[in-house]
């Protein structure tokens, strides 16, 4: 199995299949578009400066448990989505300090996994569901800087929203 | 909870300048074809994602998760955008984050415009070739090198690009797309003409026979169709699915590829084959034009194939078949004439394959071969003369041998077409039925009567019997005939005469052929038509049975026959015989009848047996001559030699006192015996001449090289007088079938009017016969009169039916 070296910002590296490395639609395009998918020329590097060592390696992990996933269908507007639906093992995996959750985020989103950002999006959104604006500016460490005034129009604007 | 660390550069606001050298560089290098390494095409992607994912709201707390993550799993995302976008139209409250891109993709659009600007000046002024050459290598880099845009650009695609999109913007496209577009606006749009010409050319001077690059054709091809790409009014491309990539368009959009290339390519076609056509055929044949044109046609078929795209080939093909074929099938229909008469089968096969290929176009020849099959039909039985009335073997060979020939025209040269069998149908059913022959006859009747005396040829015992299979086949071909006969009653009626004629006098050559025979008829005719032929059969078997238990019977009896006795017994209505004349029954004979009699009365009472004497025969023995001969004779002719037994000479009115026949049977008796040289009239009297008083005497010194002698040659009269009954019974058994037709259409319509029922009679009987409308309009009177029918009271022309 063909492998790529990938060096994270604080240039930590990580020798990972292809296959592996390739759940990262960035680095699967850019494999693509250079044509270096043959074995020499894999002593090259590939920088990751958007993501740390920390990171990087929580993401090949991940990848590694999710590289026979089957391919995501395609987003659909008027399919439900659901937050319930999160593995154990995903659930466990991303017991993690906020700051790595959201820092897994960005490197989702960056690397282009899709699968990954669902998820850790998904674990985001658990977290505010079910909470009043007063709770979820504590979990996320959010300063109120509304007015009185500005909170009581937006209240308004949204009551057809609340639940009775 | 201690707010999240910021991501390395995440913080830093990325601001389009600041990378723009930097990336710009990058991408010239990608357009100069230049290899990129890994590390290089990271850091541009970096470049983009930065700058896509920067923050340039003022008081965004600094940290937080930048909300320009989209994620599919938060309907929350949704929902927030709609309410920027209100925000953002009231002006204030803009609290999300902006999807940033618009300057990017601006600069990333001048590059593009000015990269091809430049592009373009190079290929300008080229003709001919050159500018195919220059076109579709430039295509194949610049698609390459966008491609590589794309990916680099891929973060923008998703974000930016997408939500611009997603609402509803015009004109707004993945890098990609937004590529071949400049690309179809300014290079496209100046150099078409040019390249489109020039691809014309060399597909003309292909058709002329020279070799050419065809790479250059399909590269450019392949750019237009690749190019048809914002045709509909859904300008804005982009992939719903972030991970499929690149250039998912819903299906080719053809626009480009017909409007500028297709159009003018199917024009030049027309004309390069209408010049081609017109000259080919001044100075050709029109059997060397039609291969011409099949080559043609097969050459553009791998044309399309070759390089062009696969949604021309019908185009294409529908317009060389007009210019090649549609404006030439005058010229084709006029040969077509006389390569029937030359019997051209592979050119006749050709035209066929030609002019198929049109739609509805193969009437006229349809209508060309069924008259020639007609003539030529009509002028073999025309040749046979006199001979085709008396020949049946002739007759139906000579009707066999042109269907054959044309059957076999028309399976392989007209790929067994069902309109081209149809006009072989057609016209085999009007020679056949209509010739010189039946002419000559002065009836139709003639081909049915010929048909089925020619089965008797072949079924009858004879020293010229076939093999079996040989047989079987030739039955089927006489099926062949029956098929087209009008007249298949007619046939039916000889054809039992016939076969009762084989089966009562076992002369039938082999049982397996007969029933195969009846087989094929009810096959073809159903049920109704064969059940008397099967019934005779059937008697036949029956008899056999009988003789066995007569036997038995007299064995019971203690009694036996003083000579060995064979009887059939027939019933009357399924046999075409008609009553015996009178006859009285020689002395010799009478004790084997009467006992007969006794047995049948005692197995079936109430039954009645009629005597056919004039159909029964019998051996008789000589004992009176040097030689002991053994005579098969009729039983007229047994009576009247056995009288011979006790006198050596008789008047003809003892003799006729005797045996009870009447006077002109017993002359035929009579004369038959002169020409045995058995009996012999009186010296010097001629032997037609004979009178009550004329005595005749018996022959003493008969010699005979063959011991064994047929004397039982049918009577004249009786052939004659059956051939008229034949068609007499005929007459009758048609207006019964007549009737039966007008009773069942009138039960179930009730009230009908005369010209309808007349044609719904035709209509019934047409399988069986034609039937003469005079002939139907007495049926309907017979029935009238039998109070089957009235006529409707107050209306014309309309009967009521009568329960």
């Amino acid at each position: 199995m063909p492998k790529v070296i990938l060096e994270s910002s604080d240039h930590e590296t990580f020798t990972v299949e292809v296959e592996i490395a390739k759940m990262s639609t960035t680095i699967k395009t850019m494999l693509e578009d250079l044509g270096v998918n043959s074995v020499e020329g894999n002593e090259e590097k590939i920088p990751l400066p958007n993501v740390r060592g920390e990171i990087l390696k929580l993401v090949i992990q991940w990848a590694q448990q999710h590289r026979d996933d089957p391919p995501l269908p395609e987003d659909d507007d008027s399919r439900e989505k659901r937050t319930d639906d999160i593995t154990q093992w995903d659930q466990d995996f991303l017991k993690v300090e906020q700051a790595i959750l959201f820092d897994l985020i960005l490197a989702a989103n960056y690397l282009d996994i899709k699968g990954l950002l669902d998820v850790t999006c998904k674990t985001v959104a658990n977290m505010i569901k079910g909470k009043t604006p007063e709770e979820i500016r504590r979990t996320f460490n959010i300063k109120n800087d509304f007015t009185p005034a500005e909170e009581e129009q937006i209240r308004k604007e949204n009551e057809w929203c609340e639940e009775k | 909870m201690a707010s999240p660390r910021p991501v390395n550069h995440g913080n830093k606001n990325h601001d389009l300048d600041q990378i723009w050298d930097d990336l710009k560089q990058g991408i010239e290098h990608v357009y100069d074809r230049r290899g990129m390494s890994k590390p290089r095409y990271m850091e541009l992607y970096t470049h983009v994602y930065n700058y896509c994912t920067s923050v340039h709201q003022q008081g965004q707390p600094s940290g937080s998760l930048s909300s320009s993550v989209r994620s599919s799993a938060s309907s929350v995302s949704r929902t927030s955008s709609r309410n920027r976008q209100t925000g953002g139209a009231n002006g204030n409250h803009n609290s999300g984050a902006q999807f940033v891109g618009q300057e990017l993709y601006k600069r990333l659009k001048d590059f593009l415009h000015e990269y091809l600007s430049k592009l373009i000046e190079q290929g300008e002024t080229l003709m001919g070739e050159d500018v195919l050459t220059f076109y579709t290598k430039q295509w194949e880099e610049y698609r390459f090198s966008s491609k590589v845009l794309n990916g680099v650009c891929a973060y923008l695609n998703r974000h930016w690009v997408r939500r611009e999109c997603d609402e509803g913007r015009k004109n707004v496209y993945e890098i990609y797309q937004l590529a071949l577009v400049i690309w179809k606006e300014t290079l496209f749009e100046k150099l078409h003409k040019q390249v489109t010409n020039a691809v014309l050319k060399l597909i003309e001077r292909e058709r002329n026979g020279e070799m050419i690059n065809t790479s250059l054709v399909s590269g450019v091809i392949g750019s237009y169709v690749e190019l048809g790409l914002e045709d509909d009014d859904q300008n804005c491309t982009t992939t719903p699915n972030a991970n499929a990539g690149l250039n998912q368009r819903q299906g080719p959009q053809l626009g480009t590829y017909q409007k500028h290339f297709e159009q003018q390519f199917l024009e030049d076609t027309e004309n390069f084959y209408a010049n081609e056509s017109m000259e080919f055929l001044h100075q050709n044949p029109v059997t060397e034009y039609m291969k011409k044109a099949e080559q043609r046609l097969s050459e553009e078929h791998k044309r399309v194939e070759l390089y062009l795209h696969d949604s021309t080939l019908q185009r294409l093909m529908k317009t060389c078949e007009t210019v090649l074929i549609q404006k030439q099938l005058d010229t084709l229909h006029n040969e077509f004439r006389s390569l029937l008469h030359a019997e051209k089968k592979d050119d006749l096969g050709r035209m066929y394959m030609l002019v198929a290929r049109l739609d509805d176009a193969l009437g006229e020849m349809r209508d060309h071969l069924e008259s020639h099959i007609c003539a030529q039909g009509l002028a073999a039985l025309e040749e046979l003369g006199e001979t085709g009335g008396n020949d049946p073997k002739m007759y139906v060979t000579t009707i066999l041998d042109v269907h054959k020939k044309y059957n076999k025209l028309v399976l392989t040269a007209f790929k067994n077409d069902s309109g081209f069998v149809a006009a072989l149908d057609k016209a085999c059913g009007k020679f056949i039925n209509n010739n010189a022959v039946t002419k000559a006859a002065q009836s139709t009747q003639k081909s049915p009567e010929l048909l089925a005396r020619y089965c008797d040829l072949l079924l009858k015992k004879s020293n010229k019997n076939p093999e079996d299979q040989e047989l079987e086949d030739t039955l089927n071909q006489v099926m062949i005939v029956f098929k087209y006969l009008e007249d298949k009653d007619v046939f039916q009626k000889f054809y039992s005469k016939m076969l009762a004629n084989r089966l009562v006098s076992h002369m039938s050559a082999s049982d397996e052929a007969e029933s195969s025979m009846i087989g094929k008829l009810k096959h073809a005719c159903g049920f109704e038509y064969t059940s008397k032929l099967q019934r005779m059969y059937q008697d036949i078997g029956l008899s056999k049975d009988l003789n066995d238990e007569f036997k038995n019977y007299l064995r019971e009896k203690q009694d036996t026959l003083p000579l060995d006795f064979q009887i059939q017994v027939l019933s009357s209505g399924s046999w075409p015989f008609t009553q015996c004349v009178e006859f009285a029954l020689p002395s010799e004979l009478e004790h084997s009848v009467n006992k007969f009699n006794e047995f049948y009365n005692t197995k079936h009472s109430g039954r009645k047996l009629s005597w056919l004497y004039n159909r029964s025969k019998g051996d008789i023995v000589t004992n009176c001559f040097k030689n002991r001969y053994i005579f098969q004779a009729s039983t007229f002719q047994m009576a009247v030699l056995l009288m011979f037994n006790s006198n050596d000479s008789y008047r003809v009115g003892e003799l006729a006192e005797a045996t009870k026949l009447k006077m002109d049977i017993l002359v035929q008796v009579l004369q038959i015996l002169f020409k045995a040289r058995l009996l012999v009239p009186p010296n010097g009297e001629n032997e037609d001449d004979l009178t009550a008083d004329t005595v005749v005497t018996f022959f003493k010194e008969y010699k005979n090289k063959k011991l064994r002698v047929n004397i039982n040659v049918p009577l004249k009269a009786e052939v004659k007088q059956e051939q008229e009954q034949t068609h007499q019974v005929i007459e009758e058994d048609r207006k019964i079938l007549i009737q039966a037709a007008i009773v069942r259409i009138m039960k179930m319509r009730k009230v009908f009017k005369h010209q309808q029922l007349v044609a719904e009679v035709l209509n019934q009987l047409a399988a069986r016969f034609n039937p003469r409308v005079q002939m139907i309009k007495k049926c309907i009177d017979i029935l009238i009169e039998k109070d089957y029918l009235e006529r409707t009271e107050g209306q014309k022309d309309t009967y009521s039916y009568l329960a």
